[in-house]
């Protein structure tokens, strides 16, 4: 479904990402993870657009990404849950997710996507005519995935969701993913720097550091992996 | 009774030149609170507004068919024309200093640099009309300018106050843009658009709203207002092509007086400066007018610095 090869992306002169190649299969649950100014941000930005990579190709479904302008990448079926969440702060939580749902798909299973939403995030239709700038950090999170959804994508990206949230608030955010992929078989494109948690749930993982993937592999291979279980898992 | 009378009076005129500045006042805030864009040209848009809306009456509209209506007419024809302006403008120079072009400079540059610009094309509007203008006043005649309803006071047998038919018809026209532009940021999905460009501009592109266009539409929307609110208010203010001048710091005191950014505060803002403007003659010399305007904004602005509709969402 996404196919990055050898991408490079250099801010002035620091190079950030040094030649990555990622594959993601329709269906599939993948983990990219890594400390922090590793460049998983700056990976994100590049397959949405809003940073250019000066090497390297990006195919989404077959599409080359370069050829469109960002705005037109969401609505090919990709949407971008951003770092620290940037909801819309001064429109309500409900004019939040009718953004998401600015995409043709999205437009077209507005009902269904909203009724699952609510269904998911009690809490977000509890809250629908709040300014989301009033929402707790966990809400937050909660209607960006939601606006994220409502948009009816074909691949789902979270950069670093669990940022800022109490461990309890992480796994209900956590939980609310793995239960998307399983149950709607949305194919999910996960950023984390908390490694056991995000590795949990998914089919496959990156290990990114200084720019460059230095390991990569099935959960149960970078589990058993010496390295992983050190570095990251702390055991 | 003659003070009642006369306050009443001086009332009316107030709210009459209220609705004109609450109507400029909701344009400059739409740029502003949608592209963070600082518009020094707003004044002088007013004022190419008021010039199409004269060309459109005395050339385009034959009065034969149109009868007094003409210059209302003339006024709303005004808006497709200066919104296709304001898109090109937007299109061609303003996008190049703000939003998305400049998020490649830093922050202050940008911003610099969009200052500049705007007070580049006020200049250039301002003198590009003198050039082919010339500098004498220019006024569209109507006839309704010069007579009103009289509504009888019901105090004695003989107070009335008058409803100039040109201002009341403007004032109504108006007040129903307003509302009608509040409709459409709030309610409708290009609207709201707008507003979530304006909030954040990179997650907006994350929904795959085209953030260049939603900011060159706000501009283009800014100057089609600026431009009816001047052909209204040619009916009955001479036009020249210095008269933005005036206008573009009653537009600002307005704005801010409101609440930056909000479109409901522009318009309370610019309708409490019309207020205090005629009101202020009852007490003093007709000279202090707009010495009493800004007296009343520093007073305002001390109890509540962030304006009548100034509102903060951020989580406390
Ligand atoms: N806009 C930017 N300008 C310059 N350098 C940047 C910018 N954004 C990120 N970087 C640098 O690129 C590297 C990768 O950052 P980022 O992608 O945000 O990492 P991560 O998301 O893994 O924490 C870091 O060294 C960071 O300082
Ligand atoms: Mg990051």
């Amino acid at each position: 479904m996404l196919r990055i090869d050898q991408l490079n992306v250099t801010y002035g002169g620091l190079q950030a990402l040094d030649g990555i190649s990622i594959d993601v299969k329709a269906g599939e649950f993948v983990a990219v993870v890594g400390p922090n100014g590793a460049g998983k941000t700056t990976l994100f930005k590049s397959i949405s657009g809003t940073v250019i990579p000066w090497r390297g190709t990006m195919l989404f479904d077959g599409v080359d990404l370069a050829t469109l302008a960002a705005y037109e990448r969401p609505h090919l079926g990709i949407a971008h849950v951003p770092e620290g969440r940037k909801v819309f702060s001064g429109m309500t939580v409900f004019e939040n997710l009718e953004m998401g749902a600015s995409t043709e798909e999205g437009r077209r299973r507005w009902n269904d996507t909203l009724d699952l939403l609510f269904t998911m995030f009690p809490r977000l239709k509890d809250r629908r005519d709040q300014y989301a700038g009033t929402l707790s950090g966990g809400e937050q999170q909660m209607l960006a995935i939601g606006r994220g959804l409502a948009s009816a994508p074909k691949l789902l990206m979270l950069d670093e969701p669990s940022m800022g949230l109490s461990p309890s608030m992480t796994d209900v955010i956590f939980d609310a993913v793995a239960k998307i992929h399983k149950e709607q078989g949305l194919t999910i494109l996960l950023v984390e720097q908390r490694v056991a948690e995000a590795l949990e749930n998914c089919d496959h993982a990156y290990v990114l550091e200084t720019g460059r993937v230095v390991l990569q592999g099935s959960l149960e291979e970078l589990s058993s992996d010496d390295r992983v279980r050190r570095a990251y898992l702390g055991l | 009774m003659i003070f009642v009378e006369q306050a009443l009076q001086t009332l009316v005129a107030g709210l009459s030149v209220g609705c004109i500045y609450g109507l400029l006042c909701v344009g400059l805030a739409l740029i502003f609170g949608i592209m963070r864009v600082i518009n020094f040209a707003q004044g002088d848009l007013m004022m190419v507004g008021m010039y199409v809306a004269i060309f459109v009456a005395s050339f385009v509209l034959p009065p034969a068919v149109f009868g007094v209506a003409t210059p209302f007419i003339a006024a709303l024809l005004v808006v497709p024309v200066m919104f296709i302006f304001g898109y090109l403008l937007s299109w061609v120079l303003i996008s190049r200093t703000a939003g998305l072009k400049a998020a490649s400079l830093t922050e202050g540059d940008a911003h610099q640099a969009q200052l500049i610009l705007s007070l580049g094309l006020a200049l250039i509007l301002q003198n590009g009309a003198h050039i082919l203008l010339g500098s004498s006043p220019a006024a569209m005649i109507s006839p309704l300018s010069s007579s009103a309803w009289e509504v009888p006071l019901l105090i004695d047998d003989f107070s009335a106050i008058f409803f100039n038919k040109a201002r009341t018809v403007n004032a109504v026209i108006c007040v129903v843009i307003s509302v009608v532009l509040f409709w459409f940021i709030q309610k409708t999905r290009i609207g709201k658009s707008l507003r979530a460009a304006a909030s954040n501009s990179e997650a907006a592109i994350y929904m795959g709203i085209n953030v260049s266009k939603a900011h060159n539409i706000a501009f283009a929307l800014g100057t089609a207002i600026a431009g009816i609110a001047g052909g209204l208010l040619v009916i009955y203010y001479p036009v020249q092509p210095h008269v933005g001048v005036d206008f573009v710091i009653i537009m600002y005191a307005g704005v801010v007086l409101g609440g930056m950014g909000s479109i409901v505060g522009a318009f309370w803002g610019g309708m409490t400066i019309g207020l205090v403007q005629q009101l202020s003659t009852l007490f003093v010399p007709i000279q202090l007018q707009n010495t009493a305007i800004f007296v009343v904004f520093l007073f305002v602005l001390l109890i509540k610095p962030e304006g009548f509709f100034g509102r903060t969402v951020e989580r406390a």
